[in-house]
């Protein structure tokens, strides 16, 4: 089966997940679609197209919250059946709201925010030290920068020259509690990852092939420097009434909000 | 001690290209001979604990054996969480080195001094964990923790007290090990860590007491300890650590609803350490010295 991870799809399942599983984080899965969508597709490498092959790419979600983003992802491999989908949050069932790694195709168990960007940066380290050219991508949240373990991790990758590490930081200026420039400031991302000696690139979060492209060029630098994409997104979206509005980091879908997120979908 | 550790942790680095030696900026003459002998799996990763027990987590995964450093203060202290997540719940194998536990820095306060850790420890699964009571301890638990699948955590106190064993114990290592046994004494001490050495010079004065020594807390001897137990007058518990939630808990939980006894947790009695001393200033202010010791044995 080609997978062509398309975008709108990719958004149906997170819809149909959320509404079947009555579960919130719909905003913050939003806003990373397209960086999922463009990483399975062009980039990421599975060996055998299996999860776990030992030269497998490494993704990991740090933001274990938009977790439904990558599920979706995880389905259209083949790798999670419409069953998993159908099921979300019924009891037994292995998925679960934040990212877990006994999830195949899952890396790290994330979610409490700071620890998945450290563990990408040791499987980096690790790829790096046996020689491989495995590259490990890591998805961080903007408000998760927050977190001091971040910039350890970026001082380690720095140091230790892991030019086979991409972190992607979804710029979508939402937080649990309001915006980051409410919350806690966090100033130009850019500049500060481009301070701690990474080579940073900033670009529209939903543009795939500005995405693609930043991703083509960072990965063929082996320049001994990590990477950061600053990709400024935006919390919820692709339906107009989620847009920039953080009370989707914590709503359950009604059956009305379902049909009119779907129809609004279905119409792009 | 410290020379045993450092011999231990040379021999796992040369028979295992896999194993990395992870520093938080510890252990300067400590690792002269790995630095020396291993300098590729050497790995210091700054003043920077969690991202190293993340680090480790992500080594781990890409098929490395990662042992990581840190005054126990600081691994696990502020890194419980990291070892909870990102090492136990993933099942992952990573063997973790607390040194200086107790009291042992003195001098420096309550920021470097670690009486909480293995409380902290013990409810997380997937986890064991060592307390050696000397050298042969040591090499005794760095050898099990290294064959084992699982995480562990291996605790460093006071390290110059001497042997208790005469050679490395030859055993299974969840066993509570003998270190002074005699006919029919009614009063047992069950000392973990650097305690042993003092339960040990305490029994050696009297007639009346069988002194054990627990190096693995977790998981602990259930069955061996409850045999043990079962028909004394007396039972002590010595810990250089908090009354609660190590040794003395463990044990607690062995014999509450089981046996009758008379048990007495000696540990920490659950304060800071106010004032500045050696060693055995603090000690004997946390009411762990053989002379207090001895008196509470009296009454």
């Amino acid at each position: 089966m080609t997978q062509v991870f398309d975008t709108k799809n990719l958004r149906k399942t997170v819809l149909d997940m959320a509404f079947s599983g009555a579960t919130v984080h719909i905003g913050c899965a939003f806003s990373i679609i397209e960086i999922l969508a463009v990483l399975y597709r062009n980039h990421l490498r599975f060996p055998d197209d299996t999860p776990a092959h030992p030269n497998r790419d490494y993704l990991v979600l740090s933001k274990g919250h938009g977790v439904m983003a990558q599920y979706a992802c995880l389905h259209e491999k083949g790798w999670l059946s419409s069953a998993d989908i159908k099921n979300y949050f019924k009891n037994g069932t292995q998925l679960k709201g934040l990212a877990d790694a006994h999830v195949p195709g899952v890396e790290v168990t994330s979610g409490s925010l700071g620890h998945g960007f450290s563990v990408g940066v040791g499987m980096a380290y690790g790829a790096q030290r046996r020689e491989t050219n495995q590259m490990c991508y890591v998805i961080v949240g903007d408000g998760e920068i927050n977190e001091g373990s971040i910039w350890e991790a970026a001082l380690f990758a720095s140091h230790f020259k892991l030019d086979n590490l991409i972190v992607v930081v979804d710029e979508n200026g939402f937080q649990a509690m309001g915006s980051t420039e409410e919350v806690l400031k966090l100033g130009n991302i850019m500049e500060k990852f481009i301070a701690f000696g990474f080579e940073s690139i900033q670009l529209d979060g939903h543009n795939e092939s500005q995405i693609n492209d930043a991703i083509h060029q960072l990965k063929s630098k082996k320049n001994g420097k990590p990477k950061a994409i600053i990709a400024k997104t935006v919390k919820g979206k692709g339906v107009s009434f989620m847009e920039n509005n953080n009370i989707w980091h914590y709503t359950r879908l009604s059956s009305e909000t379902y049909a009119a997120a779907m129809a609004e979908l279905e119409e792009k | 001690m410290r020379a045993a550790f450092s011999e231990a942790l040379v021999a796992a680095a040369k028979a295992n290209p896999n194993v990395l030696l992870l520093t938080g900026d510890h252990g300067y003459a400590l690792f002269d001979a790995f630095r020396q002998e291993c300098p590729e799996q050497y790995v210091n990763c700054g003043i920077a604990e969690q991202n190293m027990v993340g680090v480790a987590a992500g080594l781990a995964k890409a098929g490395f054996l990662p042992i990581v450093y840190g005054l126990s203060a600081f691994v696990p202290m502020r890194v419980l969480e990291q070892i909870k997540i990102d090492v136990c719940y993933e099942s992952l194998k990573v063997i973790f080195i607390g040194d200086g536990a107790g009291v042992v820095y003195s001098h420096l306060g309550s920021s470097h001094q670690s009486v909480e850790d293995i409380a902290a420890l013990r409810a997380i699964p997937n986890l064991a964990i060592y307390s050696p009571a000397d050298r042969h301890e040591l090499a005794y638990t760095m050898q099990t923790a290294m064959a084992s699948s699982q995480a562990s955590y291996l605790r460093m106190g006071k390290a110059d007290l001497g042997d208790v064993h005469s050679t490395i114990p030859d055993s299974d290592m969840q066993a509570v090990l003998p270190i002074l046994v005699r006919d029919n004494a009614k009063t047992l001490i069950l000392a973990t860590g650097a305690m042993v050495s003092t339960a040990l010079k305490l029994a050696s004065q009297r007639r009346d007491v069988d002194v054990y020594s627990v190096p693995c807390i977790k998981p602990i001897a259930k069955d061996q300890i409850y045999e043990l137990c079962k028909d004394r007058d007396n039972i002590l518990s010595f810990e250089e650590h908090s009354i609660y939630g190590g040794l003395g808990s463990g044990i607690s939980e062995i014999i509450a609803g089981n046996i009758i006894c008379n048990f007495k947790i000696v540990g920490i009695n659950d304060k800071f350490s106010k004032y500045c001393g050696d060693y055995h200033y603090l000690i004997d202010y946390h009411e762990l010295s053989h002379q207090k010791l001895e008196a509470l044995l009296n009454n």
